[in-house]
């Protein structure tokens, strides 16, 4: 809880000075396994600010809402949230000076699912503490623990940058980089199968997409101001909904955000019927990898998007 | 209203037979947590061990994309076709909520202005409900007025009894199934599915982890469309359509047409949400629902107001999908009770 105080401290002071206007963050949700955004604006609601292992949601894409607003912004981020921000710092999207970035020493969060079902939904997390083997969660009345096997979340087990890659606060003790397994193992296993069965594979998946646009509406590299799946005019995809179309509308999703993709992994969280987005997503930003020998897109501000830039170097078999 | 059991291995094979005679819809598992109403060939494809499918099924009745027409234009002519009436089907599984879901959009569609297409699948559709065996997390349906046994509205009610499954018919279509395919059952003479039914629903109503209470929410909104508090819960919001698409209730759609070749092609109308900036966008540009904040605020006065203004039923049979689907927890069940909060203090 020592990074929850910290940030409430961080926040009522940046209220109170006026040196931000609104701070984005966490605060409770409506059962103890689940966090919402939260803007607070009142130094008085400051601490419904919370940080624990539940705060999935990556809260960058929110900077897009205040753009035209004046005053700063402040920010809650945590390592994988951080290089949303330097996408959008790269696109232009937002302005350096415009924000203030509370990052967070992220440890890793809980599947929620295993608190879901062994916390009453009305508790309340008072306090929280982890170690290299487990998280333990004390409520009102009991403290439960889960070990790091059965509850890390799938995206953590893969985390590339504990500590936040750009900040003007780090909250928490600074992680260093772990070695994490090895992201691309879904999608070597995938690349082993022929080329029916990994088109089998996809049909199946694109099947039962609901075009309810989630993971693109969620997504920090989606900035356009008019997505092409909104165009009426040309109407470049229909609304119906049957593979053609929704295969359509995930290949070009993919190949648009493709060197830009920051693997936050929030795509994959908010579809309704389980698409394996990260798959997608990963296997380009594999080849991304491969052929142009770049960090994951986001990792620095420096380093711009493989596919955004020109060199004489870049491999042009194709052309 | 008669009742009926059956054994296990008969209900196997009575959906075997089901399966053959009719496109037989039913809950299938299609991936770890995914469970969707799917045509079936057979029983072996049908999970039962789930509470809610991840899609409400009202997409047999009102698909995401309804072929109307064909239409052609050559020759300087304009023809139109009619799509292939769909084959009569059978719902097996559906739970309670999701029948008291198609009850909402009945007086949509087959109300005063009947639509063909909603009510030719209507017609042609018989539905089998399944009684709950579990209450989910989410589920509040018996604060919406139904209950995880209460199958009104199906032709038929399935209840899981001791040693196989009871039937109870409750239409006069349900009971001609249960003729059709005599052999499959016996007459329940002792009473005990309803007695089973009854005692699961007690079982049931101790296992809801939240009820809402809908006294006044209406009211207050009928006398306060401005408030504050639709910002603040679109603040949040992401536009994206996860609710309205696997909700039970929601029905608004958009009409276009596909010609590849500009001269022949289908007019089809497909599901639409108004959680999207483009739903209420007019040709001339103009949108009235400029803000998330209107689209928010839309969605739960339909579900809490426009609903009962028109057709005097919630419009929320309380499935609790878009509680567990909401990526940014906008949970109707806290929506109700902000809102009755507000309005005790109002
Ligand atoms: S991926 Fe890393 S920074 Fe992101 S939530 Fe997991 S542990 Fe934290
Ligand atoms: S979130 Fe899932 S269902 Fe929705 S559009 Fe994206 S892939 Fe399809
Ligand atoms: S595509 Fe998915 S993982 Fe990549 S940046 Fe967008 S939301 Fe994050
Ligand atoms: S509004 Fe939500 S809880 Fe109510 S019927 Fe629709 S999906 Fe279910």
């Amino acid at each position: 809880m020592k990074i929850q105080e910290k940030l409430r401290e961080i926040a009522r002071k940046l209220l109170a000075g006026g040196e931000a206007g609104v701070v984005i963050g966490y605060a409770a949700g409506s059962e103890v396994s689940r966090v919402v955004p939260a803007f607070i604006s009142r130094e008085e609601d400051v601490d419904r600010l919370v940080w624990n292992p539940l705060c999935i949601n990556n809260l960058v894409k929110y900077l897009l809402d205040y753009r035209h607003e004046p005053g700063k912004v402040a920010v809650v981020v945590k390592g994988c949230d951080s290089r949303a921000i330097v996408r959008l710092l790269q696109d232009n999207q937002i302005s350096r000076e415009q924000v203030i970035i509370l990052g967070i020493s992220c440890p890793g969060l809980i599947n929620p699912d295993l608190v879901a079902a062994r916390l009453d939904p009305e508790a309340q997390i008072k306090a929280v503490t982890t170690s290299e083997q487990d998280f333990s969660l004390q409520t009102e009345r009991e403290i439960f623990t889960f070990t790091r096997d059965e509850a890390l979340l799938e995206k953590c087990r893969y985390c590339e940058h504990h500590t936040p890659v750009i900040s003007d606060f780090i909250i928490g003790e600074e992680i260093p980089p772990t070695t994490p397994l090895d992201p691309f193992t879904a999608v070597k296993a995938l690349e082993e199968l022929p080329v029916e069965a990994r088109s089998a594979y996809w049909d199946k998946q694109f099947s039962r997409c609901l075009r309810c646009y989630a993971c693109r509406n969620v997504c920090p590299a989606c900035t356009c101001r008019e997505c092409i799946f909104d165009q009426a005019e040309p109407c470049w995809v229909t609304k119906a909904n049957n593979l053609s179309e929704n295969m359509a509308f995930h290949l070009i999703r993919a190949f648009h955000v493709a060197g830009r993709c920051v693997d936050c992994g929030e795509c994959d969280r908010v579809c309704p019927v389980n698409i394996p987005l990260s798959l997608l997503n990963r296997k380009i930003l594999k080849d991304v990898k491969e052929l142009f020998n770049v960090p994951t897109p986001g990792t620095s501000l420096e380093e711009l998007p493989a596919l955004g830039i020109f060199t004489n170097s870049d491999p042009d078999e194709f052309m | 209203m008669k009742a009926y059991i059956m054994t296990g291995d008969n209900l196997g094979a009575w959906l075997d037979t089901l399966a053959r005679d009719f496109t037989l819809i039913a809950p299938v598992k299609e991936e770890e947590n995914v469970i969707l109403f799917k045509p079936v060939k057979g029983f072996a494809e049908i999970n039962l061990n789930y509470t809610n499918s991840t899609v409400s099924p009202k997409g047999w009745i009102f698909p995401q994309t309804e072929e109307m027409f064909y239409f052609s234009t050559a020759g300087g002519q304009i023809n139109l076709t009619d799509v292939q009436a769909p084959r009569p089907a059978i719902i097996f599984g559906l739970r309670p909520c999701d029948i008291k879901g198609i009850l909402t959009l009945d007086p949509v569609f087959n109300g005063a202005y009947p639509d063909p297409y909603y009510q030719n699948r209507r017609e042609n559709t018989i539905l089998v409900g399944l009684c709950c065996t579990r209450v989910e997390r989410h589920c509040f349906c018996t604060s919406m007025g139904g209950g995880p046994t209460d199958g009104r509205g199906a032709d038929l009610l399935v209840t899981e009894i001791d040693g196989g499954y009871g039937l109870e018919a409750l239409t006069s279509r349900g009971e001609e199934l249960i003729h059709r395919y005599q052999g499959y059952f016996t007459p329940d003479q002792h009473s005990r599915v309803i007695l089973a039914r009854e005692e699961l629903g007690q079982k049931l109503a101790g296992q809801f982890t939240r009820t809402v209470d809908t006294t006044g929410v209406k009211e207050f909104l009928d006398q306060n469309f401005e408030l504050p508090y639709w910002d603040e819960i679109a603040r949040r919001c992401l536009g994206c359509g996860i609710c309205t698409y696997i909700c039970p209730t929601c029905h608004c759609f958009d009409i276009f047409d596909f010609a590849p070749d500009g001269e022949r092609g289908v007019r089809s109308r497909c599901w639409d949400s108004c959680m999207f900036s483009h739903f209420t966008r007019m040709a001339g540009g103009h949108n009235p629902r400029p803000t998330q904040k209107e689209r928010v605020r839309n969605r739960f006065l339909h579900k809490l107001k426009y609903h009962r203004d028109r057709y005097d039923l919630d419009g929320c049979v309380g499935c609790g999908r878009c509680v567990t689907k909401c990526p940014v927890n906008i949970d109707i069940r806290q929506i109700i009770a902000d809102l009755q909060e507000v309005a005790q203090h109002a």
